[in-house]
């Protein structure tokens, strides 16, 4: 069979598989056996487990749970509240400074934790009934929170990078690097709709009229600091090329359990317990989700689909924007319905040549792609964070956190048309620091 | 039927410990790894292997525990628009699927096991761990995966919402009464 229309077929299979409420890791597993089954009879069958194992059978991967540790240790201490008390004691003279210092503890405490459901409901539980009170609208409270965590994905460490970097074969601690600048242009950008939708609705800036002393303001750095050294030390050992990541994350996850520890009293077993709890179940739904796409990608090259798709994309000779539009929508769509894990995964591996061939640089790309999995994470039908904050503020109606979102998928498009025009925002900064890539 | 399920969830909590302890003593190994390498430049073995397989016991053995607590993530825009005895019937035939995958799976990984058992295969580095112990997270981890979803589906009749975990929502009073 002509192998483009059979990647129709199996893209059917995989969209009827995943739409039906199978988990997407045993989703692909059982759409990849349908096919191989199909292409080489029963014994296809029982290269299957050799597939799924090699695939899990690097050292490079460990950092996943390693890195997801670190952030469990964090996400289930009081860390969260601390950032956001520090971060609101400071800002509190700059106009709209609550919502502002709001977006800040989103954006460094996504850093910590590396999760954006964890950070919204860590920097939200605080937040948005501050924010209510002191006079903002109940959507610019809910949505910049909903906004600010999406931050998690794309300011390192970030989980999502690693699974880019290990499906792409690209270099983690470079990619860490490039999310750096897009991440922070990006929080800019939310904070520059969040002052001004402030301003618009409450027709006049809210200020706070309470002052802190500076012991006050000094007082909750010792909690925090910490932490953030070590999240700074991570990075340095990545993109100083000193420790591989799996083994920058270990030490990282070791040092974040003891402070959790040390700092936050959580030497109770059923507390620990409840960190590695989370830890395992994150990491094994990743894991899984990694060894199908394994055996998912090595169906689609024994049939031939990978490369004959790539091969129709590149002798359409398309404009290479018009194929980075294209497969921006691509993404944006399958972003709306897929965690951005199982969408890097399957797509990343298949896309990244066609990028590479069009002349686009990979470390980029993986900027523009964290991106459309962010606005993924805000829209309906399964945006992930709009549902976390109608968990912890069950007051504010769904609708009303989902228009106070919208405008930052607004925000998000803009920073991919910036990237787009100026690339170097995401790749000037790791060529500054570890020279060109190879 | 009851005491069956609760076996299961017994024997999937257990998976769930075990997976959590391989991924903590993980964390140690790669630290005592960092150590050695960095402060003490002397060159490691093990480690790095050890680690990878750890985690691959983890993964495998976490299968079930994960699917107890519902943590492996889905697309649950149709179970959400189908009405509760429908989304019970989509339930029943999504984990009929999933079984059939997974003890596939179990079948051939079990085979790949035993292969490397009779042949002594070995890992290709100096250290050359026996390949069954790590092809053994496989067989073990999908077959328990089949008992937790066979367990699941035994308990449909008494949960609200098969898709979220049993912690989540009250249980029906069963018919042949709490034993």
């Amino acid at each position: 069979m002509d192998p483009l229309l059979l990647s129709l077929f199996v893209l059917i299979a995989t969209i009827a598989v995943l739409f039906s409420g199978i988990s997407v890791g045993f989703g692909l597993i059982i759409v990849s056996t349908m096919f191989i089954l199909w292409q080489d009879g029963v014994f296809g069958l029982a290269v299957i487990p050799e597939v799924i194992f090699g695939k899990l059978d690097s050292f490079a991967l460990l950092s996943i749970p390693m890195f997801i540790l670190m952030g469990a240790a964090v996400a289930s201490s009081r860390a969260g509240s601390d950032l956001y008390e520090l971060l609101s004691r400071w800002l509190t003279r700059v106009p709209g400074g609550l919502v502002v210092s709001n977006l800040g503890a989103c954006a460094l405490f996504s850093a910590m934790s590396g999760s954006s459901p964890a950070t919204c409901a860590a920097i939200g539980k605080m937040g948005i009934p501050e924010m209510v009170k002191r006079g903002y609208p109940k959507g610019v409270a809910a949505g910049s929170i909903a906004a600010g965590g999406t931050l998690g994905i794309l300011i390192p460490p970030s989980v999502t990078m690693i699974v880019y970097g290990i499906s792409t074969e690209t270099s983690i601690g470079r990619l860490f690097i490039a999310g750096i600048l897009p991440g922070l242009m990006l929080t800019c950008l939310f904070m520059a709709w969040a002052i001004y939708s402030t301003w618009r609705q409450t027709e006049g800036v809210v200020v706070s009229s309470i002052k802190y002393t500076l012991k006050e303001r000094l007082e909750l750095m010792p909690k925090i600091v910490p932490f953030l050294l070590i999240i700074v030390f991570v990075l340095w050992a990545l993109y100083g090329g000193v420790a591989t990541p799996s083994e920058a994350a270990a030490v990282g996850a070791l040092a974040c359990v003891v402070l959790a520890i040390v700092v936050y009293k959580m030497w109770k077993p059923t507390v620990l317990w409840h960190v590695f709890r989370d830890c395992t179940k994150e990491s094994v739904m990743i894991m899984v989700i990694i060894g199908a796409s394994g055996l998912f990608s090595f169906m689609l090259s024994s049939l031939y689909i990978t490369q004959s798709l790539a091969q129709w994309i590149i002798d359409m000779q398309l404009n290479p924007w018009m194929l980075m539009l294209m497969i921006n929508i691509f993404l944006l769509g399958a972003g709306f319905f897929l965690p951005p894990v199982a969408v890097i995964l399957m797509a990343a591996p298949i896309l990244l040549p066609i990028i590479v061939e069009a002349g686009f640089d990979p470390y980029w790309f993986a900027v523009v792609l964290t991106i459309n999995m962010e606005i993924g994470l805000i829209t309906p039908p399964v945006g992930l964070n709009l549902f976390v904050i109608n968990g912890i503020a069950p007051d504010i109606k769904l609708q009303t956190i989902l228009w106070g979102s919208l405008p930052y998928v607004g925000c998000m498009v803009l920073a991919i048309v910036l990237l787009c025009l100026f690339p170097g925002i995401a790749t000037w900064l790791p060529t500054f620091l570890m020279g060109p890539a190879v | 039927m009851l005491q069956y399920v609760r076996a299961v969830h017994a024997l999937s909590r257990i998976c769930g410990v075990t997976a959590a302890m391989m991924i903590f003593a993980s964390v140690f190994i790669v630290c005592q790894l960092v150590f050695m390498r960095y402060v003490l430049n002397e060159s490691t073995v093990w480690q790095t292997e050890i680690v990878t397989y750890l985690m691959i016991g983890a993964t495998m053995l976490g299968m079930p525990y994960v699917q107890l607590l519902r943590g492996h993530i889905n697309v649950d825009l149709l179970p959400l628009y189908l009405k509760k005895a429908p989304r019970k019937v989509l339930f029943a035939v999504c984990v009929l699927i999933q079984i059939s995958a997974c003890a596939v799976i179990a079948f051939y990984s079990a085979e790949l096991f035993l292969q490397a058992w009779d042949g002594g295969w070995r890992s290709s580095s100096v250290f050359g761990t026996p390949l069954w112990i790590p092809y053994l997270a496989m067989p073990l981890g999908f077959g328990l995966t089949v008992l937790q979803y066979t367990a699941d589906l035994m308990m449909l009749s008494r949960v609200d919402d098969p898709f979220l975990p049993l912690t989540h929502q009250p249980l029906q009073p069963t018919t042949e009464g709490e034993r």
